[in-house]
């Protein structure tokens, strides 16, 4: 019986073995990706007051990218964000080492989905998903000259569908949305 | 020993399943080419997207596209079986800032046994500067890739799973494929050599 058992978990182990890690211990790669952000271009992000992130919108997005029907892009509360604000982000013609530090960071839990780079002017985006239960995280990352955004919010299957329709504009609709604070 | 073999009897069924599919799966990852190597493009190119679906996330968001609205139902059907969208784009300032040597990483791949060159499509945006290569098992289609190389632009679009170019002209300007601008009705099929 012992035998069976073992022979059985064995065979069970080797066809599932592929996917159990990415069942245990996630890390945060939100913090993650702020970390490599502050050790690569020496920079310190600032928290969003309180009093600011209650006013923000709860982010309404997908009809903006292709018309249609008002949808909420991200569930309330789920959406977190850093700043970097006047703050010099220069990589001396390394962006790509930049790239390869975030990708290593990030790549044991989250698909890269989108990365644009414009070395002249400093300015790249980085968008990665995965898996959060029946919805998707979705983590974007935005740098310019002068500053920087981190934000990671939770969608719905069918909102991720609308945004997938076009991968590009999709950082900025989350950036976006996740940033503006409603009057 | 005994109890050995009967277990692996039982189980017999079960792991062939899994090989079978696991084979499947593979046939049309052959299709995937191998672009990192392009990434030394990135520090000189004034501009780079790299885009990539794989297979999870294209069969969970497929789903999604409701059979109700028209446009969304063609996605739907477009994206049928379609395993993966990769693209990679590096434009430049000036002429002549990358090299044949510099991208022959995917070109090479393109040469292989299994992919052929189909067409040479006149772009819009002018010259027969767009390439179109099928990868085939049979009468099957694996994937295709779309190379567009211009003096300042270097684009290669690889699409994994049954795909032609009718179901690609729908892809474009959307998913991260870009707008090719190719022409079906001016196509014309290259001697394969």
């Amino acid at each position: 019986m012992k035998t069976k058992l073992t022979i059985a978990g064995l065979l069970i182990a080797i066809a599932l073995g592929a996917r159990l890690p990415s069942v245990f211990a996630r890390g945060d790669g939100f913090n993650d990706a702020v970390k490599t952000i502050e050790k690569f271009y020496r920079v310190k992000h600032q928290n969003i007051p309180l009093l600011a992130r209650a006013g923000m919108k709860a982010v309404r997005t997908a009809a903006r990218i292709k018309g249609g029907t008002y949808k909420k892009l991200a569930e309330a509360g789920s959406v977190r964000v850093a700043f970097f604000e006047d703050q010099d982000f220069d990589s001396r013609g390394q962006i790509a080492s930049f790239k390869g530090a975030l990708n290593n960071t990030l790549i044991a839990e989250w698909s890269p989905l989108v990365q644009t780079l414009a070395p002249k002017s400093e300015e790249h985006t980085y968008i990665y998903l995965r898996e959060a239960g029946s919805k998707f995280s979705l983590l974007v990352v935005t740098i310019e000259r002068h500053e920087a955004v981190v934000v990671e919010a939770t969608v719905t299957p069918e909102v991720l569908a609308e945004l997938m329709k076009d991968p590009e504009g999709m950082g900025k609709a989350v950036t976006e949305d996740a940033t503006i604070i409603d009057n | 020993m005994k109890a050995l073999f009967r277990t692996l009897g039982k189980l017999a069924p079960v792991v062939l399943l899994l090989l079978l599919g696991t084979a499947v799966t593979t046939r049309a990852q052959g299709a995937k080419l191998q672009l990192d190597q392009l990434d030394s493009l990135t520090n000189k190119a004034s501009e780079t997207m790299d885009v990539r679906i794989d297979e999870r996330l294209m069969q969970t968001t497929a789903k999604f596209f409701s059979g109700k609205d028209p446009d969304d139902a063609q996605i739907r059907e477009v994206l049928k079986g379609v395993k993966g969208i990769y693209v990679k784009s590096f434009t430049f300032e000036k002429e002549g800032e990358f090299t044949s040597a510099e991208v022959d990483s995917v070109m090479s791949q393109l040469r292989g046994a299994n992919w052929s060159k189909i067409l040479s499509v006149k772009s819009k945006k002018g010259g027969d500067n767009v390439e179109v290569y099928l990868n085939l098992a049979g009468d099957l289609i694996n994937g295709l890739a779309v190379v567009s190389i211009d003096p300042k632009e270097f684009t290669v679009v690889n699409i994994v799973g049954p795909i032609d170019l009718e179901k690609l002209s729908k892809l474009e300007g959307q998913f991260g494929v870009p707008d090719l601008g190719i022409e079906k009705d001016k196509t014309k099929k290259k001697d394969q050599d």
